[in-house]
C-alpha cells in the first residue's frame, strides 16, 4: 500500500467514525496508520486456524462453584 | 534511610508516622520544581492519616505492615475529593473522584499514607511523560533526560526519594519503563491479579497496576497488601492472596534461570546486554531462551492498544481534538481507523501467543531481559539508535516490555547500573509464570542483597 494510498484511506474512513480531519492532520494520521500497517502485515505470518478464538474478555457469569471467596 | 527502615522505625516508636509524613511533604516541596513529579498534594489527607497510625501506637494497637509509610499514585487512580485527570486537559472537566481507587483503599488499611497525585503521559499512551498540559517529568539522575512513562511521575518520585513508594499502570511497559529509566523497583503483576477498579482505562485488554518501591521488602509488602478478589471488578481474576513477602527470603537454588536472546538481544543496547549478564551471573542463570513470536507479540500489542485506545475517546476525538496532547493525539486516531480484522487477529493470536509463553515455563522458572533498549533519552528525542539501527524514540522504549505484558506475566523490573551510560540505570527484567509474582520477587531481592540491583542516592 502506497503512502498517498494509506492517505486516501484515512480520509475516506474519518468520516465513517464522525471525525473531521484537516490537511495537516490527516498526513499526521496516515504517518501513524502506515506504521501500524506494517505491524499488521507482520502479523499476518501468524497461522491462526478457524478454530482460534480471541482471548477471552466476555463471560455469562462465573460458572457454578468458581466465584471468588473472601 | 530507605523504606524498611522507616517502616522498622515507624513500628517501634522510634519515629513517628507524622514526622515521617512531614518530612516526605518537605522533600517534594523542595524538589517537585526541578522533577515535576507531582500534580497533586494531598497534604491535609497525609497529615490526618500519619496522626490516626500514631493515635493507632499511641492505644498499643498491632500496626499494619505498612504503617506510616508515605506514598503517591499516578493521577488515574481515583482519590476521593480529587479529579482523575489521567494526564488530560479534558478530563479537569469532570467531577471530583467520590471515593478512593480499589488499591488505594486497601493501602490505607494497610496504614500507608497518600501525599498526592503523580503525572503520566494522557490517557497513558506514550512511554516517555513529555505531558504538555503538565510539563515533562524530569529524570531525578540527568534532569535533560526523560524519566519514562507512562508512569513517570511514578518512577520520578521514587527516585528522587521525595516518597519510597508509588503506585503506576502497566499497559505495555509503563511501569517498567520508568522504573528502568528512573532506577527504582517495579513490579508489573500477572494480568488480572490486581483489582483496576477505580482507575482510569487506556486499554481494558492489557491494563495492569502495580507498585513502585525503593526496595524489594517494601514493593513486596505493597503488593501483598493490594491483592484480594474484587467481584465487581471484571478483570480481576485473582480469587485469593498468594503472599509474597514471607517468601523473598528463600533464595533462588535449584531454581532454572535464562536469558531471553533472539529478538530481546537484538534490540538491546551493550549496556542493556551488560546489565542482564550481570543480574545473570549473581542470580546463577544457565542458559539462553527464545521467547516465541516476540516481534509478532508485540505488533499484536501495539495494533490492540491502538485500537481500544482510541475507541475510548471517540467523542472527543470527534469534538475537541485540540485539547489532547499533541504528542499522542494521532495515534489515537489512527487507532480508530484501523480495520476490525487487525485486532481480531490480534485478539486471536493472544490466545495461542499465550499456550507457547506458558509451554515456556515448563523448561524455565524464571527468564532474564533488559527493560528497556537504552537508558534515558533527552527530553525531546525523537529518534534513537540501538546497534545501528534508527527507531523512532517513545514507541521504541516499548520494546522490550510489550510482548511480555501481551502474555500477562509477572515482571519485576530491577535497578542495574551498568557502564557506558554516564551514570544512569537500566532495569532488567525478572520474568516468571503467570500468577508466579512470588518467584520476581526472590529473585529481586536476591539482587538487591548482592548489590547487584540497588536504588541509587
Amino acid at each position: 500500500m502506497e503512502e498517498q494510498d494509506i492517505l486516501h484511506y484515512v480520509k475516506a474512513a474519518a468520516p465513517a467514525l464522525g471525525l473531521a480531519l484537516d490537511a495537516q492532520r490527516a498526513a499526521a494520521v496516515a504517518q501513524h496508520f502506515g506504521r501500524t500497517l506494517a505491524l499488521a502485515r507482520l502479523l499476518e505470518q501468524a497461522p491462526l486456524a478457524p478454530e482460534h478464538e480471541p482471548a477471552e474478555i466476555y463471560r455469562a457469569a462465573a460458572f457454578p462453584g468458581m466465584e471468588a471467596q473472601p | 534511610m530507605n523504606s524498611a527502615t522507616l517502616l522498622r522505625a515507624i513500628a517501634s516508636g522510634e519515629r513517628s508516622a507524622r514526622e515521617i509524613c512531614d518530612e516526605a511533604l518537605a522533600r517534594i516541596e523542595a524538589s517537585d520544581g526541578a522533577v515535576n513529579a507531582f500534580t497533586a498534594v494531598t497534604a491535609q489527607r497525609a497529615r490526618a492519616e500519619a496522626d490516626a497510625v500514631d493515635a493507632r501506637r499511641a492505644r498499643g494497637e498491632t500496626l499494619p505492615p505498612l504503617a506510616g509509610l508515605p506514598y503517591a499514585v499516578k493521577n488515574l487512580f481515583d482519590i476521593e475529593g480529587l479529579t482523575t485527570l489521567a494526564g488530560s486537559r479534558i478530563n479537569q472537566e469532570l467531577p471530583a473522584a467520590h471515593e478512593d481507587a480499589v488499591l488505594v483503599q486497601r493501602l490505607r488499611a494497610a496504614g500507608a499514607v497518600l501525599v498526592g497525585a503523580l503525572n503520566m503521559d494522557e490517557y497513558a499512551y506514550g512511554f516517555t511523560t513529555e505531558n504538555t498540559h503538565y510539563g515533562a517529568t524530569r529524570n531525578p539522575h540527568d534532569s535533560a533526560r526523560i524519566a519514562g512513562g507512562s508512569s513517570g511521575g511514578s518512577g520520578a518520585a521514587v527516585a528522587a526519594r521525595q516518597v519510597p513508594l508509588t503506585l503506576g499502570s502497566d499497559t505495555n511497559g509503563s511501569i517498567r519503563v520508568p522504573a528502568s529509566l528512573c532506577g527504582t523497583w517495579g513490579l508489573k503483576p500477572t494480568f488480572g491479579r490486581l483489582s483496576r477498579r477505580g482507575s482510569y482505562p487506556f486499554v481494558h485488554s492489557l491494563d495492569h497496576l502495580g507498585p513502585l518501591a525503593d526496595s524489594v521488602h517494601s514493593l513486596a509488602l505493597a503488593y501483598d497488601a493490594m491483592q484480594g478478589p474484587d467481584p465487581l471488578d471484571p478483570g480481576c481474576q485473582a480469587l485469593r492472596v498468594q503472599a509474597a513477602a514471607p517468601a523473598l527470603q528463600q533464595g533462588m537454588a535449584g531454581l532454572r534461570i535464562g536469558v531471553l536472546g533472539g529478538y530481546f538481544h537484538e534490540h538491546a543496547s551493550a549496556p542493556a546486554r551488560a546489565a542482564v549478564q550481570h543480574a545473570a551471573r549473581t542470580l546463577g542463570a544457565r542458559g539462553e531462551v527464545l521467547w516465541p513470536d516476540a516481534a509478532l507479540a508485540r505488533a499484536a500489542a501495539f495494533i490492540v492498544t491502538a485500537s481500544e485506545g482510541g475507541s475510548l475517546h471517540l467523542q472527543d476525538l470527534r469534538q475537541r481534538p485540540q485539547d489532547f496532547e499533541p504528542l499522542s493525539v494521532d495515534r489515537f486516531i489512527a487507532g480508530l481507523l484501523q480495520p476490525a480484522d487487525w485486532y481480531l487477529r490480534a485478539q486471536r493470536f493472544r490466545r495461542v501467543y499465550r499456550d507457547q509463553v506458558n509451554a515456556l515455563f515448563q523448561d524455565w522458572d524464571l527468564l532474564l531481559a533488559p527493560a528497556t533498549p537504552v537508558s534515558a533519552p533527552k527530553i525531546g528525542s525523537e529518534w534513537i539508535e540501538i546497534n545501528g539501527s534508527r527507531h523512532p524514540c517513545r514507541p521504541a522504549m516499548g520494546l522490550l516490555t510489550q510482548p511480555i505484558s501481551f502474555a500477562g506475566c509477572p515482571v519485576v523490573a530491577a535497578p542495574l547500573w551498568p557502564e557506558g551510560t554516564g551514570g544512569m540505570p537500566i532495569g532488567v527484567q525478572l520474568i516468571a509464570a503467570p500468577w508466579n509474582e512470588a518467584l520476581c520477587l526472590r529473585a529481586a531481592r536476591m539482587l538487591e542483597e548482592a548489590g547487584t540491583a540497588r536504588m541509587e542516592p
